[in-house]
């Protein structure tokens, strides 16, 4: 019996070996290598094992090389330049924290939030600290940087999946989100006249999806990158996307990070004890109803 | 100073590894890295030939322009050489890299890539020349002994040529004015009877 499972096994061993053996010999056959000069060969050669290199790695060595360093840096130190001018010429809106109070996050809206505040921020720091990893110098604070900013993705997914199940109905877009960007949400005024805005105004949800479906991608292009688990060639197109896309995520998050610290005084409150002044829902999101 | 390069003489390479055996051997390679490789193409038909790649040493090389932690250098005679301090193993050079050259060693936590692994021209590394650590974490420094690399020196056709890269130049320069190259290589018509 011992006998005839081991030739079972060994013919399935054989016929596998034989199976990749034909296909890698059909591979080489498909790379139609034709008796020209050394450098066509090369060429062909090299197609094999780097991909197309000419069209994806020189792009991904000219945007990685010259570019996305650079252009996280203007993100980083003009997002935060603007909303400087803003505080200074603008303000912070100031409302009546004595008035009525407004429960506005439940507790478990609030955890979720919380712990994806966290993973997120670290995120995005410990994906600028790889970015400007040269700055660093390098070594063990940026490869400790990149294993937290592994672990924080992991544990976002949990809160973002939750959000996005939670908040789904209240941040699907409504006409009244247009004339929210035409005055782009009253920020631009001293003025505190009523802002057309239910539970979460239209920047909010631009927010909220950019993070979601954003996310989404930043994750998935993530867990390729970390494994190299796909052709050389999308591992470089991924790379890229990975880039680009984090940069829209670190304006965001700047965004958000300015708005409930700085732009609206005590806002940031709403998030830690659920409720909000009644003064600050009426004219921020006057349609809301409580 | 005199730049250094690699040439592999495709009408001489034979496929026998015995390059890539050297260098794993020499320099003590951890599991899954591989330095340098054969490669065969058109493997048992006419027109089969093989080529022994590893790092070109590029002159302006992709490696260096995007490493994120600039871990990767030149040195004035054209070895490119990394610091394995420094890396963080995010693989930008294995993507940037027209060769493959950038290798990576498994086994990290959370299945992270080691510090990248690559030919270093027999040339050690960053750390002091000839010192343990240097030996430990690069591999055998020949060029400062005035030796070529292992892998050309251990070559059994001579295919594998290592050094100055003007020498380099005058020896396959004499050699395809001699027999020719590719297709009018000498020994080729015997061999696949083409005319």
């Amino acid at each position: 019996m011992q006998r005839c499972f081991a030739s079972v096994f060994l013919l399935a061993i054989f016929l596998v070996a034989g199976l990749t053996g034909s296909a890698l010999a059909q591979d080489l056959q498909a790379a139609g290598l034709a008796t020209g000069s050394s450098a066509d060969y090369f060429n062909q050669l090299m197609l094999g094992i780097t991909g197309d290199w000419q069209k994806y790695g020189e792009l991904f060595t000219f945007l990685q090389g010259q570019w996305f360093s650079k252009i996280f840096l203007v993100v980083i130190t003009a997002v935060p330049a603007v909303f400087l001018l803003h505080y200074l010429i603008i303000g912070a809106k100031h409302f009546d924290h004595d008035s009525e109070p407004i429960y506005f996050f439940s507790l478990f809206a609030r955890v979720v939030h919380f712990v994806a505040a966290v993973s997120f921020t670290l995120l995005v720091i410990t994906g600028l600290m790889i970015v400007f990893g040269s700055f660093f110098g390098g070594g063990f604070i940026i490869r400790m940087a990149r294993y937290i900013h592994l672990i924080s993705a992991m544990v976002f997914a949990l809160p973002g999946l939750l959000m996005f199940v939670m908040w789904f109905k209240e941040m699907l877009p409504q006409w009244h989100d247009i004339k929210w960007m035409f005055i782009v949400g009253g920020y631009l005024s001293k003025e505190k006249k009523p802002v057309p805005a239910a539970k979460f105004n239209a920047g909010q949800k631009m927010y909220f999806w950019f993070a979601i479906f954003g996310g989404g991608v930043m994750a998935y292009t993530g867990y390729i990158i970390w494994g190299f688990g796909a052709s050389l060639d999308i591992v470089r197109i991924f790379t890229m996307v990975h880039n680009v896309l984090g940069v829209g995520i670190v304006a965001f998050f700047l965004t958000h990070c300015y708005m409930s610290v700085f732009a609206i005084a005590g806002s940031l409150e709403s998030m830690k004890t659920g409720y909000k002044p009644k003064d600050e829902v009426d004219i921020l999101h006057s349609l809301h109803k409580y | 100073m005199a730049r250094v390069k690699f040439l592999c003489d495709v009408d001489r390479c034979i496929d026998c590894s015995g390059c890539v055996i050297a260098c794993k051997e020499g320099n003590h390679i951890p599991v899954g890295v591989n330095r340098r490789r054969v490669i065969t193409l058109e493997q048992g038909k006419p027109g089969e030939k093989s080529i022994s790649v590893s790092c070109m040493h590029c002159a302006d090389a992709p490696c260096i322009a995007v490493c994120p932690v600039d871990a990767i250098y030149q040195r004035d005679d054209g070895i490119v050489l990394v610091n394995k301090k420094t890396c963080i193993g995010c693989g930008y050079c294995f993507m940037a890299c027209p060769f493959g050259a950038p290798q990576f060693p498994k086994g990290s936590v959370f299945g992270a890539r080691g510090a990248m692994d690559k030919c270093t021209f027999c040339a050690g590394g960053p750390e002091e020349t000839f010192s343990d650590e240097e030996k430990h974490l690069y591999g055998q420094n020949r060029i400062a002994e005035g030796k070529v690399p292992l892998c050309a020196g251990m070559c059994a056709t001579k295919a594998l040529l290592a050094g100055d890269a003007d020498v380099v130049a005058d020896v396959y320069r004499e050699r395809v004015f001699q027999r020719g190259s590719g297709a009018n290589a000498w020994g080729w018509d015997k061999a696949y009877k083409k005319k």
